[in-house]
């Protein structure tokens, strides 16, 4: 029974400690009040413990940053030179940081330089390597798509925030040193494009296409072409876009229309090319119910409409890497 | 391309205590095995001395997730066992799923609305034409 007894206290503890689960950080065991201290002590320990500021992984009982390094390498799938992904990880505000601190505490001219170097070659090669690279991915899956076109969607997806988010969700903010916690999101970019620079370094520039390849384009599936791109006047655009291919200029008509004399009329625009349907939009108003039916030729015509083949990730594209290859030298 | 989602396990039990005789098991046996099958999983051990708290494999996901599983009174394939499910779970918070389907293109010749089948106001319909 006294064993039973220890044993259910024993078990018990954890669960208490657990309890602080929602917050998903801070270790139970380190702060964890040892068995003798009072009962009436825990509750205000517990308080202490949830109301400290979060503090960085690396901070924390159990980290070893070598074996952390090498696990990203391993679950990217991707084989890495250690010391070039090692250096994608540094940025430049932590040297700074670093320094600053060596400075504050009093050490001489040599032990101040640290002899890391940071990552910003690696961001601004990584980066113009994944513009490029999904440039030419557009420019092949959509051929009609106009170079303002690609050059939205590019920008899309390598802005700060999509980038940020794919690198929180690689765990790249345990691993990026920087002077800041939690990391803000440029940092995370910079530190993620400097992975991608990296790995082309180290594996070449297929392998690198794979990899951006997987990890970027699926961040556009959901999305409609004209959330991404901003289109001012697409009834302009779609104009230009007949007069490339000699169709002459589309004549709006009410296809159909409902609750006209009401406060929510919707009425249904449909452009007629030579007496042939080309598009056809819902709006609230006229002039919106046509601005959207040119939005839906513009799809059309583009090929990015919702019931397009999905993206092909088979392919290795051997050809497109020679040409980044010698376009990057 | 498939990441794991389980960033870091945590083997946190005491050299002495009776329950954690299957966690000293595993770690004697079968840790080193489950780290060579999982290279992307990062495996800390750490025996802490004296009577501490209930040995734990404390889990961590990409996604931020700590989950705590209990490893007291386990023999060393059970813990096994659970280490490989954790290795295979997301972590996403284990709480009931509202419908067992769920598909990203609901509809496929586009989804109803009033206006669908209603001819449109421009389809003159006039006496029907006589044949040829």
């Amino acid at each position: 029974p006294a064993m039973a007894a220890r044993l259910l206290l024993r078990a018990a503890r954890p669960l208490l400690a657990g309890a602080g689960r929602g917050t998903g950080l801070g270790s139970a065991f380190s702060t964890a009040p040892p068995p003798e201290k009072k009962r009436w002590l825990r509750a205000y320990l517990e308080l202490q413990r949830l109301q400290a500021p979060p503090q960085r992984r690396s901070e924390k009982p159990n980290w070893d940053y070598h074996a952390e390094v090498q696990a990203f390498s391993h679950r990217v799938q991707e084989n890495f030179a250690l010391d070039l992904l090692k250096t994608a990880f540094v940025n430049p505000c932590y040297i700074e940081s670093e320094e600053a601190r060596r400075r504050r505490l009093g050490l001489d001219k040599d032990a101040v330089a640290l002899q890391l170097q940071d990552n910003t070659g690696l961001a601004e090669r990584g980066l113009r390597f994944a513009r490029a690279y999904l440039a030419q991915c557009f420019e092949g899956a959509y051929p009609e798509l106009p170079a303002k076109g690609i050059e939205a969607l590019v920008n899309f997806l390598t802005s700060q925030e999509l980038v940020s988010h794919v690198a929180q969700n690689l765990s790249i903010q345990d691993l990026a040193l920087c002077r800041d916690f939690p990391a803000p999101p440029d940092v995370l970019q910079r530190t993620f494009l400097a992975v991608i620079g990296a790995l082309l370094e180290s594996s070449g520039p297929e392998r690198t296409g794979i990899f951006v390849r997987d990890f970027f384009i699926p961040q556009l599936i959901g999305k409609d072409l004209f959330e991404i791109w901003e289109v001012v006047n697409p009834m302009g655009l779609l104009l230009e876009e007949l007069t490339k291919r000699n169709i002459s200029a589309p004549e709006p008509r009410i296809t159909r229309q409902l609750g006209v004399s009401t406060v929510l009329p919707v009425y249904f625009v449909g452009l007629y090319c030579d007496k042939k349907i080309l598009a056809e939009g819902p709006g609230e108003t006229l002039l919106a119910a046509e601005e959207e039916a040119a939005r839906v030729a513009l799809r059309k015509l583009y090929g990015y409409t919702e019931n397009r083949r999905p993206w092909d990730y088979s392919k290795p594209k051997q050809e497109l890497a020679a040409e980044k290859a010698i376009s990057s030298n | 391309r498939y990441v794991r989602q389980l960033q870091r396990l945590q083997l946190l039990f005491s050299p002495t205590a009776a329950d954690a005789r299957g966690a000293r098991q595993f770690v004697e046996e079968a840790a080193q095995d489950f780290a060579r099958r999982h290279p992307d999983v990062v495996l800390y051990v750490s025996p802490h001395s004296g009577p501490g708290p209930a040995p734990v494999l404390r889990a961590e996901y990409l996604n931020g997730t700590v989950r705590d599983e209990l490893i007291a009174s386990k023999t060393s394939e059970e813990i096994v066992q659970l280490a490989t499910k954790l290795a295979n779970q997301s972590g996403l918070d284990i709480i009931r799923i509202r419908k067992p389907f769920h598909t990203d293109n609901p509809s496929v010749q586009g989804q109803w609305h009033p206006l669908t089948n209603k001819p449109s106001i421009l389809t003159v319909q006039g006496p029907r034409l006589q044949p040829q």
